[in-house]
């Protein structure tokens, strides 16, 4: 372990390691000493809601912020120590959009190339496959000015790619796509680790998305709160999730506490939510044991976003109100009427969205 | 390599911008132009009251010339305001070249495309009276271009930790103007009050004019003449001229270190 480089003979398994690391802004806690690693080859995702330290993980990986505590390897170089070799390792995607407006697409991956030293001759080789490969070879002359940001974030991954990282980091690749654009992102994310030898490590807020990945860390402020696959995350749940909606609530659930005491019984909004094992299985039962009239009964597979209203005890696009946040888009038209709404009013509008 | 390729991209990058866009090409090319056509016949009209040992143009053009490079290269070192904007400077930063290779690759460009601009303004002196060899066209692109450095790393000093792109313009403005009046560009510093000749003496561009009427008008004016043109003797104004740009660029390099 001494100074930054460390088993460099031996293969290494794990391309990222990260212990205690933390990171304090003023008296902001944005990451409170968070350990973990990534083994190579895998798609390692870092899911938690807005604020809860994605972005200032991958900086600090990304050697673009320092660490107030903690050491974090990257290819087995010390992110501190040795930043240059760190980022001669990585291919780094920010959350916005970073490509060079004057330039078109083909330029913009010879100018990463230079920056990155590839070679003329290697540039060219790899210029062909990544642009075939992110499905921009036709339009590699035109100007990224006039490209869709579902293209411009293809051709970014791909100019990520150029100088052949051993680790591939994207912070919010999809965020602000629509879902069409984002599966497209998404399919081509599986193709690049198809075909390249290459580590991922993305973060989101998306829970679809993190079921993609290999492994994922749950993160909500500054801590890891779970780490495992996606699979082992939703059987801390328990097997399957029964929600059902009965025309008395409250005496469902006592009964049920009654009956089955074994299983867990949430009351969520309208609705009842059963953890059990063997839902299939349970269901017939279920019905046949309660008296209480049911309206409506639904199994289901249980979901991250069961795993992180479990650990956290709230859902994760909730702000802390307690309110679902809404998606809202890059520019919003309704902002600009606003001005002439008075804020009462405004008010009253929100109020009626969240019922 | 890699270090020397982040150069070499950043300094093509912004001959590339500067040539494709080919209004900001012909507006820099024209509008120095326009401004000796126009404003040099206008001011004409007044002078000759006055009887003078040199013609107007002669004394205007080397101001002229020297305020459209300055204007080009400030302008496009302090493009970085821009590339902050869009992003694109993140993607320059977080890339394995040093970040005193990035901030020269930006200031060798932007002195490139204003030697550019130089070199096709210098072709007009012909034209203007002014006694014109291949020696001063090549000691004229020579003090263009160190002019056009000490400018663009004056522009990255002053643009480097910018956060705000609003206070850009204003940066520009209260920097290039004072700069340019105080310079001797527009008329004979020695001629103006006290208070003024003093301010000018810390004005670094009045050492760059300096350099270039010397230059340019050697073929041209009397050497008693143009020490009545400029404040100080050809070899003062430019080891003065040189003294700034080495001090700027240090101060722009560690500047530029800390970035981010």
């Amino acid at each position: 372990m001494s100074q930054g480089i460390k088993n460099t003979q031996e293969e290494i398994l794990e391309v990222i390691q990260v212990e205690n690391l933390r990171k304090k802004y003023g008296a902001i806690k944005a990451v409170a000493g968070i350990s973990f690693s990534v083994k190579k080859g895998e798609i390692f995702g870092f899911l938690g809601p807005n604020g809860a330290g994605k972005t200032t993980t991958i900086n600090i990986l990304c050697t673009l912020a320092r660490p107030t505590a903690g050491v974090a390897y990257i290819n087995d170089y010390n992110v501190t120590s040795h930043p240059d070799q760190v980022r001669n390792s990585i291919g780094l995607v920010f959350q916005e959009i970073t490509l060079d407006n004057h330039l078109t697409a083909e330029e913009n991956l010879f100018f990463h190339a230079m920056l990155y030293g590839v070679s003329r001759k290697e540039f060219t080789q790899r210029k062909i496959e990544l642009l075939k490969l992110c499905e921009l070879w036709e339009r590699r002359k035109a100007k990224i000015e006039n490209f869709s940001s579902g293209m411009k974030r293809r051709l970014e991954i791909a100019r990520a790619l150029i100088n052949q990282p051993k680790i591939l980091f994207l912070d919010e690749p999809t965020i602000g796509l629509d879902p069409q654009t984002r599966k497209k992102v998404w399919d081509y994310i599986f193709t690049v680790r198809k075909k390249k030898d290459i580590t991922i490590f993305l973060t989101t807020q998306y829970l679809n998305e993190a079921e993609s990945c290999d492994r994922v860390a749950i993160i909500d402020q500054g801590k890891i709160i779970a780490l495992d696959t996606p699979d082992n995350l939703k059987k801390m749940i328990g097997g399957d999730i029964i929600t059902m909606k009965t025309e008395d609530n409250e005496k469902a659930e006592t009964e049920f506490k009654q009956k089955f005491p074994e299983y867990s019984i949430k009351r969520l909004g309208k609705e009842l939510k059963i953890e059990v094992d063997q839902g299939d299985e349970f269901l017939p039962i279920l019905v046949k044991s309660l008296p209480s009239k049911i309206i409506s009964m639904e199994l289901r597979r249980p979901t991250l976003e069961d795993v992180f209203l479990e650990l956290t005890g709230r859902q994760i696009r909730e702000n802390n109100n307690g309110q679902l946040e809404e998606e809202t888009p890059a520019f919003d038209l309704s902002t600009l009427f606003s001005f002439f709404t008075t804020p009462k009013k405004e008010k009253n509008n929100k109020n009626t969205k969240n019922d | 390599m890699t270090k020397l390729s982040g150069i070499y991209v950043l300094w093509y990058r912004e001959i590339l911008i500067y040539l494709r866009n080919s209004v900001k090409f012909f507006t820099s090319i024209f509008l120095p132009l326009l401004f000796l056509v126009f404003f040099g016949t206008g001011l004409k009209t007044i002078f000759p009251l006055v009887s003078l040992p040199y013609d107007f143009a002669e004394f205007f053009f080397p101001g002229i010339l020297a305020l459209s490079i300055t204007t080009m290269a400030l302008s496009s070192t302090m493009s970085i305001v821009w590339d902050r904007e869009f992003g694109f400077l993140k993607e320059i930063l977080v890339s394995p070249v040093p970040r005193s290779y990035i901030a020269l690759g930006k200031i060798l460009g932007a002195a490139s495309t204003a030697l550019i601009e130089g070199a096709l303004l210098l072709l007009a002196t012909p034209y203007l009276g002014i006694n014109f060899s291949l020696k001063i066209f090549f000691e004229g692109l020579a003090i263009i271009f160190l002019i056009a450095y000490g400018m663009a790393t004056l522009g990255i000093f002053l643009t480097a930790r910018l956060k705000k792109t609003e206070s850009f313009t204003f940066i520009l403005q209260l920097i290039i103007a004072p700069m340019v009046f105080l310079s001797g560009a527009f008329f004979p510093i020695n001629n103006s009050p006290h208070w003024m000749i003093n301010l000018s003496k810390y004005n670094p561009l009045t050492y760059g004019i300096n350099s270039l009427r010397w230059v340019i008008l050697s073929h041209t004016l009397p050497a008693s003449t143009i020490s009545q043109l400029t404040t100080n003797g050809f070899i003062p104004s430019l080891s003065i001229f040189i003294l700034f740009t080495i001090i700027i660029t240090i101060l722009s390099l560690q500047l530029f270190k800390r970035l981010i």
